[in-house]
């Protein structure tokens, strides 16, 4: 029922029978997974190797492209000084910030613009305007308000996740299916009852799936926001390398936000699964 | 045999209008009046597009007549009515609640402690043979095993009146007859009003004790039959030659309704 759904994780089910359904019918285990992440593998390795070669041999110059070595013992250098591991973890704070403030405002707004048309009336005009503009456009204006500190970071953060959120949060709010609320009506319930036990809940995998897209897109907010202005952070980094011509610390800082973002879907899809369990069983 | 008992459930000359999206009006219900006492099991018969569901649909409170009224122990119903129970056809569970959670929710509606809600719903479950099941999401059962969740949740409500409609259409025969046998010992158990809404006529004779025939487009009644089949009924009373003649005579008067408008109702 969500509007994105994780194609590695839909599993296939058995059709419960009566009378003796199961509790968790067990996915079918075929062999194809296995080769498919064989290929996966191998493909990896392929690329890696051809950058190996191409580097060392001298057929591409260390100008264009580092050697893989190379930006291992940036990485590792980096590390070693901690100023890897607090780049990150500048960057992580300005997107958590910037994120829960936009999941605070958006969610619900969204909620309240689906259920309640005179709401969405007085929003919609605003999201429409909004929307075609990309987060970076914001940091002019930002910088103007908030000088360049962590606000404006945030700020550009919440620009560019706040009307994704609102979106999702309208559409799966709006598509909780009337029949249930109609039912939960006939068992007598008032009007929070059916926003508690049945809009909320009927909306929510949408609204986490929307969350979930949001955050790789507020992560590549912060970035830009970095490369502009800032004394550190990931984006911070990959400027200073290309300032200094060291093409290894700007793939060290690539390597990282492509690694950071990944343990972060990682992380949404656990406490997705946390949240929602009646959706591990559903069959569409 | 029960015209001086006034009725649990009417509807006094209600007509329904709809307006389709090219702007016509369609009359769904047209002037029609009905009695239904306490107790009874009311199978509402029609092919479809005779507006059943739409009356069902005003007894619950879901949708208001365009004229007349439909009354609630001789009282207008206006808005969503929890004393009028609706059996979805599509089961309408909630997908987030467990079997327990469904099952208690209008439990919970009332403001029942935890621990009273526990016991009561432990009886529902059990009455629907879903004991083991407390636990389990609707996605995890099959069809016949959601119908009973819902039921269960209806009685655990303890509605006055239960609403079905259709709600053994998406079964197949074999679990339609165990969930038929299953609603008649119920109805036995509970003594509670039903207005059921069938297009079979097999079971409208095995359920009802009154069998309501519908006209279609616009839905009115045709004709009100009492069923004095012997209860408690069993499925075998089929064989029986009062089932037959009583199936020929229902049989003749949905006829012509089908002939003029193409909807067979199952024989």
């Amino acid at each position: 029922m969500s509007a994105v759904t994780d194609v590695a994780n839909e599993r296939p089910t058995g059709v419960a029978a009566e009378p003796t359904a199961t509790a968790a019918p067990a996915p079918v285990r075929t062999r194809r997974p296995a080769r498919l992440f064989a290929i996966s593998t191998l493909s990896v390795l392929f690329v890696l190797a051809a950058w190996y070669i191409s580097t060392d041999r001298g057929w591409v110059s260390p100008v264009f492209l580092p050697k893989p070595g190379r930006v291992v013992s940036e990485a590792l250098a980096n590390l070693a000084n901690g100023q890897l591991g607090k780049d990150i973890w500048m960057s992580t704070q300005r997107v958590l910030l910037g994120f829960v403030l936009a999941g605070v405002f958006a969610i619900p707004l969204g909620i309240v613009m689906a259920v309640w048309p005179p709401a969405k009336a007085a929003v919609a005009p605003f999201v429409s305007l909004l929307r075609p503009l990309p987060s970076i456009t914001w940091i002019p204006l930002t910088m103007l308000w908030l000088g360049i500190g962590e606000a404006q970071k945030v700020a550009i953060v919440f620009m560019g996740s706040w009307i994704y959120i609102l979106l999702y949060t309208v559409e799966s709010t709006k598509r909780v299916d009337p029949l249930l609320i109609r039912a939960a009506r006939s068992l007598g319930a008032n009007d929070l009852d059916v926003m508690l036990h049945v809009i909320l809940p009927g909306a929510l995998p949408g609204i986490i799936a929307g969350l979930k897209v949001t955050l790789a897109i507020s992560w590549s907010c912060v970035l830009s926001a970095e490369m502009i202005a800032a004394q550190n952070g990931l984006g911070a980094l990959i400027w200073q390398g290309k300032d200094w011509g060291n093409l290894a610390l700007v793939l060290v800082g690539m390597l990282c936000i492509s690694i950071v973002v990944l343990v972060a879907d990682k992380l949404a899809n656990m406490l997705e699964r946390l949240l929602l369990p009646w959706e591990r069983h559903h069959r569409t | 045999m029960t015209a001086t008992m006034s009725p649990i459930l009417a509807a006094r000359k209600v007509t329904k209008t709809f307006t389709n999206a090219k702007e016509q009006h369609v009359v769904a219900v047209d002037d029609l009046s009905l009695d239904i006492h306490e107790g009874e099991f009311i199978c509402l018969l029609g092919a479809s597009g005779c507006g059943k569901s739409t009356i069902l649909n005003m007894f619950a409170g879901f949708i208001q007549p365009t004229s007349g009224e439909v009354l609630l122990h001789g009282q207008a119903i206006v808005k969503v009515e929890p004393r009028c129970g609706m059996i979805f056809q599509s089961y309408a569970l909630f997908p987030w609640k467990t079997v327990r959670g469904n099952v208690e929710f209008g439990l919970r509606m009332k403001g029942m402690s935890r621990a009273e809600r526990r016991e009561r719903v432990a009886d529902f479950i059990a009455m629907v043979n879903l004991r083991g099941f407390e636990d389990h999401y609707p996605a995890e059962l099959s069809g016949g095993m959601q119908q009973r969740v819902t039921i269960a949740r209806m009685l655990a409500a303890d509605p006055e009146v239960l609403l079905m409609d259709e709600p053994f259409a998406a079964l197949d025969a074999m679990t339609r007859q165990v969930m038929q046998e299953e609603l008649l010992r119920i109805h036995q158990q509970s003594g509670k009003t039903i207005v059921f809404i069938t297009h079979s006529i097999d079971e409208a004779l095995l359920l009802s004790s009154r069998l309501i025939v519908m006209s279609a487009r616009p839905g009115r009644i045709k004709a009100v039959i009492p069923n004095e089949l012997p209860v408690p009924r069993h499925i075998a009373v089929q064989f029986s030659p009062q089932y037959g003649e009583l199936k020929s005579t229902v049989w003749s008067l949905i006829e012509s309704e089908v002939r003029r408008h193409g909807a067979a109702p199952d024989r």
